[in-house]
C-alpha cells in the first residue's frame, strides 16, 4: 500500500470533490465533513511520504504499470515533497477557513464551492507532483477552471476579474501547449526525464529556444510575474473571500515550480541560450520587485497592498531562478514555502477582520489589536517575515538568495533585494502602525463572544500559519539541508 | 501610443513563429521524432498489451489513462463552474418567457401533441440511445467511446427539453442533481484505479482487478468501465448546463 501514496495524495481530494454535491444532497455538512477528512488524510499522507522521500530518495511512480516514457509518471523527489507538505497544508486550512463565509441557507451553493475548493487543491498538488509535461497541463487545466469559477464567487467586481484572468489565462495555457508542442515535434516524448535525455544530445537548440519564448510568458502569465501581472490584482482582491488564502498563497507558486522544471531539469545547463533566458528572467524579477512594492504602497485596501506585494514576492522567487546557483534555488524554493504561509496567513488575518468588522480598509484598523490579539500578532509576524528580519522565514530565504547573488557577483540584484525590502518596511510599519498605535475608531462589531475573539475555525488556520513562519525560519538549515538533496545536481 | 506598441508587438509576436517553422519536421515524415520513438511502441504492443484493436482507445484510456481521468473531470468542473457562477446570489427569477406561458390551448388537448413530438419521443429517441449504448460498448474496438456516447445522451435529454411542454417535463433533474449525477461519472473513473490499487497493482494497472478471468479479459473489464465513466459525467455535464443556463437567475449586486 506505501508505495501508492503518490497519487494517493491527489486522488483524496479528488474523490472527496466529486462526491461532494451528492453528499451535500444527502445530508446538509455531510459534503464538506468528506471533503475536510479527505484533505486532512492527504495532508497526512504527504508528510510520511516526505519521511520516505528523505530517508530513501526520488520516487519515481509508474501509472498503470507502463515503463516511464510510455505511460504517465509521478516523480517525487525531495523538492516535491516539501512543498506538497506546504501545499495540502494550506489547503487543508483554507477549507476549514472556508465555512464560516459560506451562505448558510443554499446548502448546495456551499458543497459547490467547497468542491472547487478541493478541485483546486487536486490540481495544484498534481501540478507539483506530475513528471509528464502534457500531464502537467491537464492539471493546469484544473487549477486554472476552479480558479477562475472561485475568484468569480466574489460579487461582480469577482466576476469581472475572473473573466480578465480567464482571458489571459487562456491566453497562458495555449502558449503552454504550443511550447510542448514543438518539443514534442523533435523530441517524440512526453515524459521530463526522457525529453531532458534527448535534448542533452543536443542539435536541438532552435527548437528549444522557441518552446523557451513560448514557455516563459505562459508560466510568467500563470504566476503573474511582473511584466504579465496584469490580471493579479483585482484577481485576488476580489476572490471568494473563504478560497483567497490559497488562490493567494499557493496558486502562484505552482507554475514557478514547472517552470523551474523546464529551465533546469528538462533543458538543464547545457542549453547554449541558458544565460540569455535567465538574463531576460532576471531582469523582469528585479522590474517586477521594485514595480510591486511601489504600487503598494500607494493602496489603501489592505486586500490590494497584499495582492501588490505578491507581484513583488514573485519576483524574490524568479530571481532565485535567474541566478541559478543551488544555494540562490535553495532560497527561492525557501522563500516559495515560507511566502505560502506568509501571504496565506496575511489574507486569513484580512479574512478574520472582514469577518469581525466587516472592513477592508487600513484606515479603519486603529487599535484593533485590543480585540483581536492573536490575528494582530499573526498580521506582525508575517509583516516583518516579508520584511525579512530574523528569525522569521522571510530574513532566511532573502540571505540565501544575496549568498547566490553574491557567489555569481550579481551586485545589481543584491542591491535591488536590499531596496525592495526597505520598500516592503514602508508599507508593512504603515500597516503595524494602523493596527497597533492609531486612535481606535468606531467599529461595529459583526460577530461576538465573551470566550474568543473569533470562531475556532477562523483561530486554528492563524495559529497554524504563525507557528509555521517562525517554524520554517528556526529550522531553515533542515529545510534546505532536504530542498538540496534534489538542487546540488541541477543549478549551475 | 500604447495601442501602436501593441499592434508592432502582436506583428512581431505573429512573424516570429512562422520563422520558426523549419524546426518542425514534415507532415507524414516517418523519420521524424514523434514517429518514431513512443509511437512505434504504441504500435507494436497496444494490441497484445491492452486487448484493444484500436489503438487509440489504447492510448487513451490505458497507456495515458490519467490525463483522461483528468479531462472527465474537467468536463465536470465545467458544469459545476457554470451552476454556482449562475446561482450565486440571485435577486429574482427574471420571467422571460411568462408571456409565452400565460398561453392556453382550448380543447383539453396536450398543446404539443403533434407530429414532431411523437416522432421524437417515439421512433427517434429510442434509436439516439441505442446508438449511444453501441458506441459506448464497441468504443474500445471501433472509433467512439465515452465522450460520444455522453454527447449522445446529453442530446436525447435535450430534445426531451424541447418537444416537451416545459411545466410537464418527462424527466426533471435540476441543474445540482444533474452535477451530482455527473460527479459520479469520474468517480467511477477514480475507482477503477482504486479497485486495482486494492487488487494489489498500481493504480489503473487493469491486469490487478481483482476478478478470476483471463488477464487479455481485465483489461477490456477496466476500459469498459472507465469509459462507463466518461458516459455518466459527459451526459451529466451536458444536462447540468443546459438546466442550469434554462433556471437562469441574475446576480446584479456586489457586497464585497
Amino acid at each position: 500500500m506505501t508505495e501508492n501514496i503518490p497519487v494517493l495524495i491527489i486522488l483524496l481530494p479528488l474523490c472527496s470533490a466529486l462526491l461532494c454535491l451528492a453528499l451535500t444532497a444527502a445530508g446538509k455538512n455531510l459534503g464538506i465533513i468528506f471533503v475536510k477528512i479527505s484533505c486532512l488524510a492527504s495532508f497526512m499522507l504527504s508528510c510520511i511520504q516526505l519521511q520516505m522521500v528523505v530517508t530513501g530518495g526520488t520516487i519515481h511512480y509508474a501509472i498503470g504499470n507502463y515503463a516511464a516514457p510510455f505511460g504517465i509518471e509521478l516523480v517525487i523527489d525531495s523538492l516535491n515533497a516539501v512543498l506538497l507538505v506546504c501545499f495540502s497544508l494550506i489547503g487543508f486550512l483554507t477549507l476549514i477557513f472556508a465555512d464560516n463565509f459560506g451562505d448558510r441557507k443554499r446548502p448546495m451553493l456551499v458543497g459547490g464551492a467547497c468542491a472547487e475548493t478541493a478541485l483546486l487543491i487536486t490540481g495544484l498538488l498534481g501540478m507539483t507532483s506530475t513528471g509528464d509535461v502534457f500531464n502537467l497541463y491537464v492539471f493546469l487545466e484544473i487549477t486554472s477552471l476552479s480558479a477562475y469559477c472561485l475568484i468569480s464567487l466574489g460579487g461582480s467586481r469577482g466576476v469581472v476579474s475572473a473573466f480578465r484572468y480567464m482571458l489571459v489565462g487562456t491566453i497562458a495555457a495555449t502558449f503552454y501547449l504550443l511550447g510542448i508542442g514543438v518539443l514534442y515535434a523533435v523530441t517524440g516524448t512526453l515524459n521530463m526525464g526522457d525529453m531532458k535525455e534527448i535534448l542533452s544530445q543536443g542539435g536541438h537548440d532552435d527548437a528549444m529556444l522557441t518552446a523557451m519564448c513560448f514557455l516563459i510568458p505562459a508560466f510568467g502569465i500563470k504566476m503573474a510575474l511582473f511584466p504579465f501581472h496584469g490580471w493579479q490584482p483585482s484577481a485576488y482582491t476580489h476572490a471568494e473571500p473563504g478560497s483567497r488564502p490559497l488562490i493567494t498563497g499557493v496558486m502562484g507558486k505552482v507554475p514557478a515550480i514547472a517552470m523551474f522544471r523546464f529551465i533546469y531539469c528538462i533543458y538543464g545547463t547545457d542549453f547554449r541560450f541558458v544565460r540569455i533566458a535567465l538574463i531576460i528572467l532576471g531582469v523582469f524579477s528585479v522590474a517586477g520587485m521594485l514595480y510591486g512594492s511601489l504600487m503598494a504602497m500607494g493602496q489603501t485596501d489592505l486586500r490590494k497592498v497584499l495582492a501588490y506585494s505578491s507581484v513583488a514576492q514573485m519576483g524574490y522567487i524568479s530571481l532565485g531562478f535567474a541566478i541559478g546557483t543551488p544555494i540562490a534555488l535553495a532560497g527561492a524554493f525557501l522563500h516559495m514555502i515560507g511566502h505560502a504561509f506568509m501571504k496565506g496567513g496575511l489574507f486569513f488575518c484580512t479574512g478574520a477582520i472582514r469577518y469581525k468588522y466587516g472592513t477592508t480598509d487600513i484606515n479603519d484598523f486603529g487599535r484593533i489589536y485590543k480585540q483581536m490579539p492573536l490575528t494582530c500578532g499573526l498580521l506582525t509576524v508575517a509583516a516583518l517575515s516579508m520584511i525579512g528580519i530574523p528569525p522569521t522565514a522571510g530574513f532566511f530565504s532573502k540571505w540565501y538568495l544575496a549568498l547566490g547573488a553574491a557567489g555569481q557577483q550579481d551586485w545589481i540584484y543584491i542591491a535591488v533585494l536590499v531596496i525592495s525590502s526597505l520598500l516592503n518596511a514602508v508599507y508593512f510599519f504603515r500597516l503595524i502602525e494602523k493596527v497597533f498605535i492609531r486612535q481606535s475608531s468606531e467599529l461595529k462589531m459583526r460577530w461576538k463572544s465573551e470566550a474568543l475573539e473569533l470562531p475556532v475555525s477562523v483561530i486554528l488556520p492563524i495559529v497554524v500559519c504563525f507557528v509555521a513562519i517562525l517554524g520554517i525560519g528556526l529550522f531553515n538549515v533542515r529545510i534546505v539541508d532536504i530542498l538540496l538533496m534534489t538542487l546540488e545536481g541541477v543549478g549551475l | 501610443m500604447r495601442k501602436t506598441i501593441t499592434v508592432i508587438l502582436l506583428i512581431v509576436a505573429v512573424i516570429m513563429p512562422f520563422l520558426a517553422f523549419d524546426i518542425l519536421p514534415v507532415i507524414g515524415d516517418p523519420q521524424s521524432a514523434p514517429n518514431t520513438h513512443v509511437s512505434d511502441y504504441y504500435i507494436e504492443h497496444a494490441i497484445e498489451e491492452c486487448n484493444s484493436p484500436n489503438m487509440v482507445t489504447a492510448v487513451i484510456v490505458d497507456y495515458r489513462a490519467f490525463d483522461t481521468m483528468f479531462e472527465t473531470t474537467v468536463m465536470f468542473l465545467a458544469g459545476l463552474s457554470v451552476v454556482i457562477i449562475l446561482a450565486n446570489r440571485p435577486k429574482k427569477r427574471i420571467p422571460a418567457h411568462s408571456s409565452l406561458k400565460r398561453v392556453r390551448h382550448s380543447g383539453g388537448r396536450p398543446v404539443f401533441e403533434t407530429v414532431n413530438k411523437d416522432v421524437m419521443i417515439s421512433v427517434i429517441e429510442p434509436l439516439i440511445l441505442i446508438y449511444a449504448i453501441y458506441v459506448l460498448f464497441h468504443g474500445e474496438v471501433s472509433l467512439g467511446g465515452g465522450f460520444q456516447a455522453g454527447a449522445l445522451i446529453g442530446m436525447t435529454y435535450l430534445l426531451d427539453v424541447m418537444v416537451v411542454k416545459r411545466d410537464k417535463p418527462i424527466f426533471n433533474l435540476s441543474k445540482t442533481k444533474a452535477a451530482a449525477i455527473a460527479g459520479f461519472g469520474p468517480l467511477i473513473y477514480a475507482l477503477t484505479g482504486i479497485v486495482t490499487i486494492l487488487g494489489g497493482g498500481l493504480y489503473l494497472e487493469y491486469n490487478k482487478i481483482p476478478l478470476s478471468v483471463h488477464q487479455a479479459e481485465l483489461h477490456s473489464i477496466g476500459i469498459t468501465a472507465v469509459e462507463i465513466g466518461v458516459t455518466i459525467g459527459v451526459a451529466g455535464t451536458i444536462i447540468t448546463i443546459l438546466s442550469a443556463l434554462m433556471e437562469r437567475t441574475s446576480f446584479d449586486d456586489d457586497n464585497d
